[in-house]
């Protein structure tokens, strides 16, 4: 059979292409590789910056493997990647990598060089590279044979394989499974368009991802919501996706649903533990990074990322708190269950067993989150959240403070004088600035989120900072429990 | 073992790239600033430097960096310029 050029790869540098647009109108040559082979890196590194034939590089990796390969060869051309169970490979039998394949014009197979043989490769790229041993070296054996070994890959293993987990070792979506987590809903239902690759989320993918994350079927309704709150144009889930920052989505659930599906609000309400908790958070995740591409090291160019990227779903103790819960705030019923997604940093603990006033407590949580996203970058215009434990919210109560009040004591508390602020990276406003004018670190008080989590002993509230700049906004979603 | 894919394979939107211009002489660049902190200084230099190859400059910004290009903005750089470079910074 002779191969062809249909199938459609992902690609790293942006939306899957089709072989036969990669490779243009041929000839072409197509250099097979995979990341665990040193014979690979050694043909990647030498290729040269131009060759007169288009140069694809097909990577028989997961996509993060692809990414790791890419970046510590630094390959001279576009890099595809053929993903478990690797049908590129095997319908071109390639059995070695590296091997480079001929593609001639009109599309069929021309010699190939397998291996690394410098002159031979030359040969068949038309190009001089560089003079340097070794001139020859064996490659190694292509990933999908390693699949015909007796025993094969378990199906654990088979996940990773495909690269649908995100390090931690998932639930396999069988039809099965998908089929209980929708529950009767339709599975063609779209929820949007997910960036940056632009892939559909559909409630079947999306029950995909949640099989994967570990969700029950009582969880899902929360992961509708969140994904569905996540592609509100406000949130800005393209920008959140590809950002150089660490910030990453938190889904907070207020209302009914959070005991309906068994969402941990009290004593180690930030995880882990839960797994209500732990998988609708992770749920959302790997739809942002499965079906939208946001694959770290990939598409997902975070310099950090923060171990809450994994997943993160609070859920407000609306039973300790003595204020109105987050969804009342914006405007939903009490009786109502939503979720609402927020774009933010890892959380900063604040301990404090001493203050004996309001102020005194405000003071604390407002020093703390001056050193958010960055210590002299005054003003903040996206959004903070603290989440403020049933002790520290009690002394507010007692002092008679609602979640207004607190915001403003927390807003005016945070607030230097320009000259203080010039150092490292500032803002326009306070470059600009006269010396002794005042600057506070958030552009208006609205920006502060309050939410009460946490068990009723110990006094640690937290901050989340924000994801700076990126003009986010919360989102909340009333959670569907019909089908 | 069948599963459901969480992957859309449907994604796929070629674009092949243009062929490398033979030269920068008397072509038109767009230096497309993605308003990201020092992006306009990272502009300027790439001016000069075309300047000195004999290409002109035409400066463009998208609306934000947080976000994609608007359709207008992408359908207006081709109008302006033969090539044309995206500044990354900060």
């Amino acid at each position: 059979m002779v191969p062809g050029l249909t199938a459609s790869l992902p690609a790293l540098d942006g939306p899957a292409l089709r072989l036969a647009d990669a490779v243009g109108e041929g000839p072409a040559v197509l250099l097979f590789v995979h990341a665990d082979c040193p014979t690979s890196l050694l043909a990647l590194r030498r290729l040269p910056a131009e060759t007169p034939l288009p140069l694809v590089v097909i990577a028989q990796d997961t996509l993060p493997e692809a990414a790791r390969l890419a970046r510590r060869a630094r390959p001279h051309a576009r890099v595809l990647v053929d993903v478990p169970p690797y049908a590129v490979s095997r319908e071109w039998d390639v059995t070695t990598v590296p091997t480079a394949v001929l593609v001639r014009a009109g599309g069929g197979p021309g010699r190939r060089v397998v291996g690394w043989d410098r002159e031979a490769l030359a040969g068949l790229l038309g190009v001089a590279l560089p003079d340097e041993p070794p001139a020859q070296k064996p490659g190694c054996g292509s990933r999908w044979t390693y699949q015909e070994q007796p025993g094969g890959l378990d199906e654990l293993e088979d996940m990773f394989e495909r690269g649908w987990s995100d390090g931690l070792p998932v639930v396999p979506p069988t039809r099965e499974r998908v089929e209980a987590m929708l529950g009767g809903r339709d599975p063609a239902r779209s929820l949007g368009r997910v960036p940056p690759v632009g892939g559909e989320a559909t409630l079947e993918r999306v029950a995909a991802c949640a099989v994967l994350a570990g969700c029950r079927p009582e969880h899902f309704p929360l992961v509708e919501a969140a994904v569905e709150a996540a592609l509100d144009p406000a949130f800005n889930i393209h920008g959140i996706n590809v950002t150089t920052q660490p910030a990453g989505p938190i889904v907070i659930v207020n209302g009914p649903a959070r005991e309906r599906a068994g969402l941990n609000s009290g004593m180690g309400a930030l995880g882990p533990g839960t797994r209500g908790n732990a998988t609708v958070g992770r749920a959302l995740r790997l739809c942002l990074s499965l079906t939208g591409g946001a694959v770290p090291g990939g598409l997902d160019r975070s310099t950090l990322g923060h171990p809450g990227k994994v997943g993160l779903c609070i859920a407000e103790n609306e039973e300790a708190s003595p204020w109105p819960p987050l969804h009342v705030e914006r405007g939903f019923a009490a009786g109502a269950s939503t979720v609402t997604v927020l774009a933010c940093d890892a959380p900063l603990s604040v301990s404090d067993h001493r203050s004996r006033s309001a102020e005194e407590l405000a003071l604390v949580l407002a020093r703390a989150a001056e050193a958010t996203w960055s210590p002299f970058w005054w003003p903040m215009d996206d959004d903070t959240l603290f989440v403020v434990c049933p002790e520290h919210a009690a002394l507010f109560a007692a002092a008679g403070w609602d979640k207004q009040r607190l915001r403003r004591e927390i807003f005016e508390a945070a607030v230097r004088p320009a000259g203080e602020l010039r150092r490292g990276e500032t803002t326009p406003l306070v470059r600009e600035s006269c010396d002794d004018e005042s600057i506070h670190k958030w552009s208006d008080r609205e920006r502060i989120l309050i939410v009460c989590a946490g068990g009723e002993a110990g006094r640690y509230s937290a901050v989340f900072g924000p994801c700076d700049g990126m003009g986010t906004r919360p989102v909340t979603r009333e959670v569907r429990w019909s089908t | 073992m069948e599963y459901v894919s969480p992957l859309d394979p449907r994604v796929a939107q070629p674009v092949r790239p243009a062929p490398r211009p033979a030269g920068l002489a008397g072509r038109t660049v767009v230096l497309l600033d993605i308003r990201k902190a020092r992006g306009d200084e990272f502009l300027d230099r790439l001016a000069e430097l075309l300047h000195e190859r004999g290409a002109a400059t035409v400066r463009m910004a998208k609306e934000t960096f947080s976000k994609p290009a608007s359709g207008e903005v992408v359908a207006a750089v081709p109008l302006h310029g033969d090539l044309a470079v995206e500044a990354l910074a900060d």
